[in-house]
């Protein structure tokens, strides 16, 4: 699978961040097995773009396309097709089920369309240092712990692209090399590509291409 | 393995409006109920009332009317003219038109040697098809001796009720057809001697009734008379209780006997009490379902954050849709089983009530009942399906 931008921008941006970019208005390819890392300070529009990638907001100029799908042409059943198989993302702002535990909140995606086995929760949970927490409401796991579930959930479906939105803003350093080790770990045995939004370029992030925005 | 609802059923907020759900299901258990329920009543009565109404065949009732005798036309001629017959014919609520035709010359009947018994009577003849039981004997042609006769089976019970007193032996409607009449016509132009044989009892017509070959031979013999005088006219309408037929029959002045359309005005009153009960029962559904739909807007409402992020996860929002409207199913069916067991149940009860003849009803309730409670359960299942395709889609 290949995701393309094509002059993609935002309808709200302004001209002058437009020239700027080095991706807004620009032809951009990622495919299978790339790492892409973006990089931009807050507000300069990285999750819209993830959001735009992963098909939740349209308010964009230029087109997107999956292989050779554009997908504001995509119904909302065929989203959930990807969504199942192709595309898993963490986002900015976690979206969990507050009231629900981290062990249910990660095994509602993998229940969907299973990749490990029930078992892995627990030993990614343990690798990431929140085995203790999985039988927790979220609502009571600190932000960072909410970071990891949310890490782990992202992980439980097959995919051909990773979508992070900066997945580490609350995370130390020893965690977030934990949390990166077995994302890059999860994407190689599935040769997935990784699209990184950060504020600034992570120091142990194997980008093959970076961009600012 | 399948992706099942009960993992996120947990997600989805029943919400605390209890008592509106269960009003729903209550509403449409009584909805579904008294609409069952009229339905294989509407049918009872219609099956129990069918064998009693020979006035009423292929959708049809035959009723006879004659001109009303008062004290100023007592003594004229107060039979039917062509003309009047032909206005009757033009009457839109009047299908057909038949008049009894009597005879002129003089008819004396003897039983002949089983009972001792001899009278004056009458006879008269109509259309065949105005006939409830007209068998293939009933024809007759000039030189034939025997002339087929249907004999009213009111006239029948009444001669049983008299026969005893008279010293008379009571007959059966099987022994009837055995008894051999001797039918002596005589006129002005002669006197001849036929064998009556009684080949049909009839309900519907109070007569005794020879083919109308017979009577417009031997009037025509006997009287040399071949014009219609009739004092009687059956019509065949839709309904005899229509009211613009009955208006019209009193603005003619003719008289219709009321008892002979009673039967069929206690059917249609009946019939109509329980379709006004079906049609409440439609009421009731209605309501019910959009009790159902408020509780169902709520329920989605409530739990619109879950579901939202159900679907950005890559829940497929057909799967959503299925899964959520189907956690209903066994509610509904139920709900409609429950009703057809208690549909089942009355019609049971009412095949034993004293004025029913039970052999007339079948077991089970009728396929129409069956059929309705089969689409009930699709209705309610389409609908909510729709319901909350459309919620979904409003939170998409």
């Amino acid at each position: 699978m290949q995701i393309r931008l094509q002059e993609v921008t935002p309808d709200y941006i302004e001209k002058e961040k437009r020239i700027e970019s080095q991706l807004w208005e620009q032809n951009i390819s990622i495919n299978k097995g790339e790492h892409l890392h973006i990089v931009a300070p807050s507000g300069s529009g990285k999750t819209s773009l993830i959001h735009f990638i992963y098909g939740l907001r349209k308010d964009y100029r230029g087109s997107i396309f999956y292989d050779n799908t554009e997908i504001k042409k995509l119904s909302t059943e065929s989203f959930s097709a990807f969504r199942k198989d192709k595309i898993s993302i963490i986002f900015q702002d976690l979206r969990l089920f507050e009231n629900q535990t981290a062990k249910r909140n990660i095994e509602i995606k993998r229940m969907l369309n299973p990749y490990h086995k029930a078992e892995e929760i627990m030993i990614m949970a343990k690798r990431l240092g929140i085995g203790n927490k999985l039988d927790q409401p979220v609502k009571t796991c600190s932000y960072g712990e909410q970071q990891r579930i949310a890490i782990i959930r992202a992980l439980m479906q097959p995919f051909d692209f990773l979508l992070l939105d900066e997945p580490y803003s609350h995370l130390d350093e020893a965690n977030k090399k934990k949390s990166m080790e077995l994302i890059y770990d999860e994407c190689s045995k599935r040769n997935a590509a990784m699209i990184f939004a950060d504020l600034k370029p992570l120091d142990f992030f194997k980008n093959e291409k970076i961009i600012y925005l | 393995m399948d992706l099942s609802y009960k993992n996120i059923e947990s997600l989805i907020v029943s919400g605390e409006n209890r008592l509106s759900k269960w009003l729903g299901y209550f509403g449409l258990g009584v909805g579904v109920l008294l609409l069952l329920v009229s339905m294989q009543m509407f049918v009872n009565i219609g099956q129990l009332l069918k064998e009693n109404t020979p006035r009423k065949s292929g959708g049809f009732d035959f009723i006879s009317i004659s001109k009303t005798i008062t004290n100023e036309n007592m003594g004229k001629d107060n039979s039917f003219t062509n003309k009047d017959l032909a206005m009757l014919k033009a009457e839109p609520s009047i299908a057909e038109v038949a008049p009894l035709i009597s005879n002129k010359f003089r008819v004396r009947a003897t039983a002949g040697d089983i009972i001792p018994f001899s009278t004056d009577l009458f006879l008269e003849s109509i259309d065949n098809n105005f006939i409830d039981t007209v068998p293939p004997t009933f024809t007759w042609q000039p030189g034939q001796m025997v002339v087929p006769v249907i004999f009213s089976s009111d006239f029948l019970e009444m001669y049983n009720v008299f026969a005893p007193a008279q010293g008379l032996p009571q007959l059966s409607e099987k022994t009837i057809s055995s008894v051999n009449i001797i039918l002596e016509c005589s006129g002005p132009y002669g006197t001849q001697n036929f064998k009556g044989n009684i080949v049909a009892l009839s309900d519907r017509i109070n007569s005794l009734l020879v083919p109308q070959s017979f009577m417009n031979w031997s009037n025509f013999l006997l009287m040399k008379d071949t014009a219609v005088h009739a004092s009687r006219v059956y019509i065949k309408t839709k309904d005899a209780n229509d009211p613009k037929l009955i208006s019209y029959l009193d603005q003619q002045n003719y008289h219709l006997n009321k008892d002979k359309v009673k039967f069929s005005r206690v059917k249609s009153l009946l019939q109509n009490i329980v379709s006004a009960l079906g049609v409440f029962g439609i009421l009731v559904i209605i309501l019910a379902l959009m009790l159902f739909s408020f509780y169902l807007q709520l329920m989605i409402a409530k739990s619109k954050d879950n579901l939202r992020l159900l679907l950005t996860l890559g829940y497929s929002p057909q799967w959503l849709t299925k899964s959520v409207a189907r956690t209903w199913l066994p509610v509904y069916l139920t709900i409609i089983l429950v009703a057809l067991i208690l549909t089942e149940i009355l019609h049971l009860l009412f095949r034993q009530l004293a004025f029913v003849k039970s052999s007339d009803l079948s077991y089970f309730p009728d396929w129409s009942v069956l059929f309705a409670a089969i689409f009930l359960f699709s209705l309610t299942i389409f609908i909510n399906v729709k319901l909350v395709k459309k919620e979904l889609v409003k939170i998409l």
